[in-house]
Order: structure tokens, then sequence, then C-alpha cells
């Protein structure tokens, strides 16, 4: 008994103690490494060590046109993306919110996109897209509208990258507020039918509004995930045409792994870093706010 | 207000048929208790009646009106619902005033209504609270009160009261039957409380597996119940029943042991018969009563429960006299012979 | 009679949203038993002949075995460390409401992958563990370790404390009772995170991406670096496509009802 109480009563933090030390050592020391990184002047290939320069690159990289422009663009991909999704979403989780045959199917279905490699989703909307032998362009044409040059053309490009992140995670949209509808009681819809309320202004007045905290969810983690997008612009334009694909995440990873310019690429990954951050603790308040 | 026609409404889910039948006609200003085990149809009744569930066959008139294809919303009726099914995300006041909001009521009105609501229930100070701020009893108070908002022709409860504590619950059956006496709306209200059927109801509906056994005011249904399935499941604890037969006006259980019944019909004599005593119609009488061997006693306070073994059956008995028998000991009684109840044992219906 | 057609109209809704989810997997199926002369066919061509010419090609591929081994080895090892790491972790924040400690972990989950992977690009390369599963492997596991976290916190919090509280009352320690009564108990919660992280570690392309090479080369890579070829063999590309994400998608089908309520879960609970 005696050798076991110290542990016993310091399970709380022996038990996480493992996890915490390997969170600390990949993820907050490399934190802190770029952080350093960022205000020296390195570049990798060079073999000379990086020397400390205090804020400058800062100064360079934060007025570059490409990155504001990658900057901009990210957020227009990131909101264009989830608007649609959690609009989609919704309606498709409403629409499926009842007893019919099928239903576990339609389920099912919907978990496949989310399991998806991404890199092969990518892919596979890249032989879609293709101008000369795609299905897309047939599609477009069997319905008498002209074709698209989707991806290979910098004005339609960041477009047909949204419509394959619409299709890869509007289901996650839909599973949670599916999950969401079905743990609502049905009650409420009942009064507000006896109520005089009609099928729309339920959904309108009492369904919606009560599962409005589990949709700010959802959209949020969306929003989150949707700012790191990498594995489908990667693999379907890896930033082109030109640059006109290139987010946060892709210069971020070309000035590290491609450029090797280490000074520059912190600089970027520290603000893609901040924002993701401002955003995950506005999902925390968030997450309050609703508790209370 | 008006009145409400129940006749022969049939209730089927796909195969499973789960109402056979009922008919139940309630007068304009009536308060009717649905009461019956859990399982037999209440709760889809009322639920029919307030338009939330599809009528199988039979129908429903409220006025001179058959709702039966009437959508709830057009039906003028109030429901308070178990778990009081409030708006979580409105204040009080809002959910007060959703359905005339939605009737597009002017506001005025609408204002001078909730706070008249609002006055009778005593929630005038919580107007703005959200329902998650609120004590149960606050809740079915709120849940009462947008049903009464809107001045309906029929109010529907179904099990307001199971989710307080007991005695918060007797507060509310009084208020609730004040209520009903200010505004004198027809009522519907399920509930398995007995005790709450017998002291609210002008009539009581007794259903079982989707039958009505008995419609009556509430002592009649405890004087005279129809049948036994009504005998045992009206009063607490239940009516204890004996098997025998008649013999000379007398009754013989089928131990031999033979009980005195005040104007037993001759024609049953022979038939095989149940005989019904309620456990406060046993008499304590130390000369003519019979012996009963007592195997538990329980004292209230206010009156003891005796159970026993009586004429070859286990009883139960109250008594507002202290017995102070132990178990294992003879005491003597002896049942009431003017309130004994006797039914046909084949078909259970009371002779 | 309206009633019927509302039903026939939410049929038909539903048939186009399960045709618009299942397209690119239809689509690249169909592609991957066509030949290269039937996929660049234009108008592109429903009625084919097929053959299994292209997966053939893809498997007989020595490397393309290889690549697929170094995915299930490092996706299996990811899974194991963040269950040895994330169990006991998500009992202690499940058990004594650690909130704190849970957004840390999840940080990890919320924060992108980037920003960690210059750093450890540096220090795999001082330490020679480039193209080493062990750098791979601790990659991943910052991957799944939230993912363990996050699904098993939440499923210890269902385990009534009675029963914690009935066995310390008989006298077993804090850890006896883990392994020994909550462990056993959390069958449904362990299947999901473990499905969960390992198809997650399964997609993941960008770390691989950058601290593998030739020898851990894992599959995303390896499809991604068929596209680098001149002159796209896209049947060959659908091929290795359907073989890499067939695993996801059969856990997904076999373990269905763990995959949605672990997607779910937190943001359902508020
Ligand atoms: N959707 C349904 N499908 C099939 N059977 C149902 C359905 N809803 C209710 N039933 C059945 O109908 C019967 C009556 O149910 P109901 O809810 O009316 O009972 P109740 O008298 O209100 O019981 P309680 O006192 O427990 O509330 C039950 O046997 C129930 O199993
Ligand atoms: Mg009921």
């Amino acid at each position: 008994m005696t050798q076991n109480s110290y542990t016993d009563s310091n399970i709380r933090w022996i038990y996480p103690l493992p996890a915490i030390l390997f969170v600390a050592l990949l993820m907050v020391f490399p934190v802190l490494y770029t952080t350093y990184i960022s205000l020296t002047n390195w570049t990798l290939t060079s073999g000379t060590a990086p020397s400390f320069i205090g804020l400058s690159n800062y100064g360079q990289v934060l007025l570059e046109p490409r990155f504001l422009q990658a900057l901009w663009r990210t957020f227009v991909f990131t909101f264009s993306a989830v608007a649609v999704e959690a609009v989609l979403g919704v309606a498709a989780a409403l629409l499926l919110n009842r007893v019919f045959v099928g239903r576990s199917v339609v389920k099912l279905l919907l978990l496949l996109p989310l399991v998806a490699t991404p890199v092969a989703v990518g892919i596979v909307f890249n032989l879609f897209y293709d101008p000369t032998i795609g299905l897309a362009n047939y599609v477009l044409e069997s319905l008498g509208l002209p074709g698209s040059s989707w991806i290979s053309h910098a004005d339609t490009v960041l477009f047909s990258l949204v419509l394959v992140d619409v299709w890869q995670w509007t289901p996650m949209i839909t599973l949670i507020v599916l999950a969401g509808l079905a743990s609502l009681s049905d009650e409420p819809a009942e009064a507000a039918r006896i109520d005089g309320a009609n099928e729309w202004q339920i959904i309108r007045l009492i369904t919606l509004p009560m599962v409005m905290p589990v949709i700010v969810t959802a959209v949020i983690l969306r929003l989150i995930d949707a700012l790191k997008t990498f594995d489908i612009i990667f693999a379907m334009t890896g930033g082109g045409p030109g640059y006109a694909s290139e987010t946060l995440n892709l210069i971020g990873y070309k000035y590290s792994f491609e450029y090797f310019r280490m000074g520059q690429a912190a600089v970027i990954l520290m603000v893609l870093f901040l924002i993701v951050l401002a955003c995950s603790v506005a999902i925390t308040r968030l997450g309050k706010r609703i508790e209370r | 207000m008006a009145s409400l026609q129940i006749v022969d409404v049939r209730k089927a889910y796909g195969p499973t048929r789960v109402i056979h039948g009922v008919d139940i006609a309630i007068d304009d200003g009536e308060f009717v208790i649905l009461v019956g085990p859990s399982g037999c149809g209440k709760s889809t009744l009322l639920r029919m009646i307030a338009g939330l569930e599809s009528i199988t066959g039979g129908e429903i008139r409220i006025g001179p009106r058959v709702v039966n294809d009437v959508p709830p919303k057009d039906r003028d009726i109030a429901m308070v619902f178990q778990n009081y099914a409030l708006y979580p995300h409105m204040t009080v006041a809002e959910n007060m005033a959703f359905s005339m909001k939605l009737r597009k009521a002017p506001k005025p009105e609408i204002e001078k209504r909730v706070s008249e609501a609002a006055e009778i229930l005593g929630l005038t100070k919580l107007l703005d609270r959200y329902p998650r701020q609120l004590s149960g009893g606050q809740r079915q108070r709120v849940a009462m009160g947008r049903a009464i908002v809107r001045d309906p022709q029929v109010f529907l409860f179904d099990e307001p009261l199971s989710n307080l504590d007991a005695k918060l619950r007797v507060q509310m059956r009084t208020e609730i039957k004040q209520l009903h006496q200010r505004l004198k709306t027809t009522t519907v209200y399920v509930t398995h409380d007995q005790i709450e059927a017998m002291t609210m109801a002008d009539k009581i509906v007794v259903m079982h597996d989707g039958v009505v056994e008995q419609i009556g005011a509430p002592l009649e249904l405890y004087d005279r119940p129809a049948n036994l399935f009504v005998a045992g499941f009206i009063g607490s604890p239940s009516m204890n029943f004996l098997k025998g037969h008649l013999q000379g006006g007398r009754f013989v259980s089928d131990s031999g042991i033979a009980l005195p019944v005040a104007n037993a019909p001759a024609a049953s004599d022979g038939k095989p018969i149940i005989y019904g005593i309620r456990p406060e119609h046993f008499i304590l009488d130390d000369t003519n009563g019979l012996s009963a061997e007592v195997s538990v006693v329980e004292p209230t306070g206010s009156e003891t429960q005796v159970f026993a073994k009586f004429a070859g059956s286990d009883v139960v008995g109250v008594f507002r006299e202290r017995v102070n028998a132990k178990p294992g000991q003879q005491i003597r009684v002896i049942p009431d012979p003017n309130l004994g109840h006797l039914f046909d044992e084949q078909t259970g219906k009371r002779i | 009679m309206k009633a019927v057609g509302l039903r026939i109209l939410f049929y038909l809704a539903v048939v186009l949203l399960a045709l618009i989810v299942l397209l690119p997997f239809l689509w690249m199926l169909i592609s991957s038993l066509k030949t290269q002369i039937d996929i660049v066919a234009w108008p592109p061509k429903f009625i084919f002949s097929p053959t299994l010419q292209n997966y053939y090609k893809v498997f007989g591929e020595q490397d393309f075995i290889r690549y697929f081994i170094n995915s299930t080895i490092v996706a299996v090892f990811a899974v194991g460390v963040s269950l040895l790491l994330g169990l006991p972790a998500a009992y202690s924040i499940a058990r004594f409401s650690q909130r704190r400690l849970a957004m840390v972990i999840l940080l990890a989950r919320l924060m992108p992958g980037i920003s960690f992977l210059m750093p450890w690009y540096i220090i795999f390369s001082r330490l020679g563990l480039m193209d080493s599963y062990v750098a791979l492997v601790l990659s991943h596991v910052l991957i799944t370790l939230p993912i363990v976290v996050w699904i098993m916190s939440s499923y210890f919090e269902t385990i009534p404390l009675e029963l914690e509280e009935s066995a310390m009352v008989d006298g077993a320690s804090r850890h006896y009772i883990f392994l020994k009564i909550i462990l056993p108990l959390s069958g449904p919660g362990i299947i999901t995170a473990t499905t969960l992280s390992f198809i997650f570690s399964w997609n993941n392309f960008l770390f691989s991406q950058v601290l593998s090479m030739e020898k851990t080369r894992t599959l995303p890579i390896a499809v991604f670096n068929f596209l680098s070829y001149a002159d796209i063999d896209w049947g060959g590309v659908m091929a290795a496509s359907v073989a890499i994400m067939a695993p996801a998608l059969v856990l997904t089908m076999i373990f269905q009802r763990y995959v949605v309520s672990g997607l779910t879960m937190g943001a359902v609970k508020g």
C-alpha cells in the first residue's frame, strides 16, 4: 500500500507526464526555435551559421507582394470554402434528419470523403479538371455550358480548389450537425407545432437556434483546418500556375524546403501559427460561453 | 372553449395496433384525466388529440369540428409536455409570447397577455430569464404560462408533474386545479399518479392496453369499479382479491372461509367469483372477526398497514387504530359486509 | 398527393447528394480499369473493356509494395505510441477535469504542422535521423496523440465514477484500477481512437514528404511522385490511388459507427 500511495496521490500529473514531455519536445520547442530562426539571417544551403538580424526578416517578408497575396488568398480560400460548406452542410443535415430507407447507407457515404487520402483526392480531381480529357468539362459541355480552364488558369484555379475542399469537407459539417440534431429533444419542435409554427418556422425559429452552438463549433473547426490546407493544393497545382494558388502554407513550405531561406520561412510560419492560434483561442472562448 | 368528442379512435404503428377503438365524450369546461399503466396508450391518445400523431381510425371532434386532418396549429389547443419543452434559446417572456407572435398578434396585446399569465403563475420576476436559469417548478409554470396566454379551446397535459419532487407536486396539483377553476378551459390531463387523478379530475378515464376500461367521476370509480382491472388499479394500496364462489348470500373462498356479503345476487350461486375488498374496509373485530396471521406491520403514523394471511390469501389491511401485533401473531378482522365487491371470474366484470 | 410528390423530391435530393459524394471515387475506380488510350479518349468513355493491367503494373513494381509496408509500419507505430502516451493522459484529464492540459495537447491538433516541421527538419538532419522510421513515427505521433487524447478523455468521462470508487474502497490502487477496470471497459473508445488515428497517419502527406526519402517513403508521397513524370500514366496513378485509399475506406466501412462518433464527438458536446 505505502509504495503505491505516492503514485496514487500524484496520478493527476504522473499519468499525463510522458505525453506532456512529448508535446513540449515536439511542439513547444520547435515553435520557440522557429521564433528564434525568424530573427536570423539564415540560408540552409549556404553552410553558414544563423546570424542574428533582429526583426528585419519581418520587415522584408511582410511587405513582399508574394506574401501579401498569399495571405489574402489564404483568407479568400478559407472563408469561401467554409461558407459554402456551412450552408450546404447544414442544409444536407436538415434534409437527412428524418427516418428514411437507406439512411445508414447515405451516412456511410458521407464518411468516405473525410477519410479519403487528400493527395489522392487531389489527383483524382486533377483528372476531372483536365482541360482535354476531364469529366468536368464534358459535364459542362453536355449541359450546353462553355468549358472552364479550371486549375490551369490563374483566374479559375482558386475556385477549383475551393470546390475540392467543399467536396471533401462538407460531409464533416453535415455529420456533426446531424449528431447535434439527434441530441435535441423532439418536444420543443412539437410544442412549436402546436403553438402554430409551420415546418419552415420550426426549422428557422426552433431547430436552427437550438443546434447553433454545434454549427458554430463545426464551422470554427473547419475554419482552422481550411486555413492549413496543404495536401490538395500542393498535389494539384503546387501553388501554380505562377503563384496563383499559393497560400501561406504553400509559400511556407517553398521558402523552407525548396529555397531553404530559413529565416524568411520562419516569419511566414510564425504568421500562419499566430492566425491559427488566434482562431483556436476564439474556439475555446466560444466553448466556454456556450457552456454557460 | 369547446367540448371534445373522441369516437372509436384507433391507432396503429404499421402492424402494431396500440389503441383499439376509444370513445370518450368530454363536455365543455370539464377536467378529464387519463390514467392507466405505462404503455397503455395515454400519450398516444393525447398526441392524436393534439395532432402530433395521425389518426388511424375513428374521429376526433373539437367543438362541432372534426379535426382528424387539421394540422396542430389550426386545432386551437395548447399542450404542456412532460419535459416542459421550453425553447432553450428564448427567455421566459419570449417563450410565452411565441405562439401569439406566430399568429401575428399586435404587440401590446401580446405584452398584456404575457404579463397577465405571468401574474397568475407568479412568473413576473422571471420574465427575462432563460429556461436553464429556472428551477424545475418554475419551468413547469412557464410551460403552463405558454399554454394559457393563448386562451385555447382545449388544454392538454402529458404527465406535467412527474419530474417534480413530491412536495412541489402537491403544490402544483392545487395550482393547476385552481387555474382550471378560474379559466374553465376544457382539459385533458395524462398521469399515472392516481392521487393526482382522484384529487384533480371531474372525470377519470381508465385505460389499459389501448382500450378504455371505465369512465366516471373519481369516487364512482372508487366505489363501483366496473371490472377487476379498474378495481385493482384505482386505490392505494390496491384492493384485495379472494377467489371462491357465492353460496346462500355469502362468499365462500376456495380455502373454505365464508364471508358475509350484503345483497348478493342469488342467481350467481355456485359460479366462480372473485371477491374484492379494499384494505381500509377491513374492520378489527375481536369477537366476530376471522383470524389472520400477521406477516408485516407498517405504521405510518396516521394509520397502520398490516400485511397478513387471510382466508388463504395474502392481503393488506389499513386501520386507523394502532395495531400492536407482531409478525406471526394472529389478529381478528372482518371485511365490511356492505363494501365488498363481486366480480365474475371469467369476464372480470362487476356483478 | 402532395406528400407523395414531396417524398419523390426528397429521394431525388438524397440520390443527387449520394452521387456527388460518390462520383470521384467511382471515376477513380473506373479510370483505374481503363487503358491509357481509353482514359485520354474524348468524350470520356463510360463503356469500355475493363483491364487490371494498371494494378499489375503498380503492384508489380517492387517499390510500391515497400511504400505500402512503410506506410503500415509508420501508422502502426504512431498509433501504438500515441495510445501508450495518450491513454493515461486522457484518463487524468477526464478524472481530474484538467482542461488546461487538454487544451495544450489539443493545440497540437489545431496548429499547422508546417510550423513544427522546419525545426524538426533541421534537428533530425543534425541527428542523422532523416529518412528514418524514428523521425517519421515521432512526427506522426503529433497527429495521432491529440486524436487519442480527445476521443479517450470524452470516453473516460462516460464511465461512472462509482465504479472506481467502489474499487478504491476495496483497496485497489489507482494504477490497478486504470489497468484492470477502466481500460477493459474502454473497448469502443479505443477502437474509435485507433481507427481514426490510423487513418490520419495513413493519409498524412506533409510530414512524410519532408522527413522521408527513398528508404522510408510512404504511399502518399509515392502516389504524388507518379504525377511528376512527364507523361502522366493516369491509369497507373488511379490504380495507385485506389490502393492507397482502400485501407482507410475499408476500415471506415467496418468501424462506421466508431468513426462517426470520433469525428463528431467534441463538437456535439459543445
Ligand atoms: N412510434 C412507435 N412505434 C411503435 N410503437 C409505438 C410507437 N410509439 C409508441 N408505441 C407503443 O404504443 C404504446 C403506447 O405508448 P404510449 O406512449 O401512448 O404509452 P403511455 O400510456 O403514455 O405510457 P407512459 O405512462 O409510459 O408514458 C406502447 O406500447 C408503445 O410501445
Ligand atoms: Mg406517456
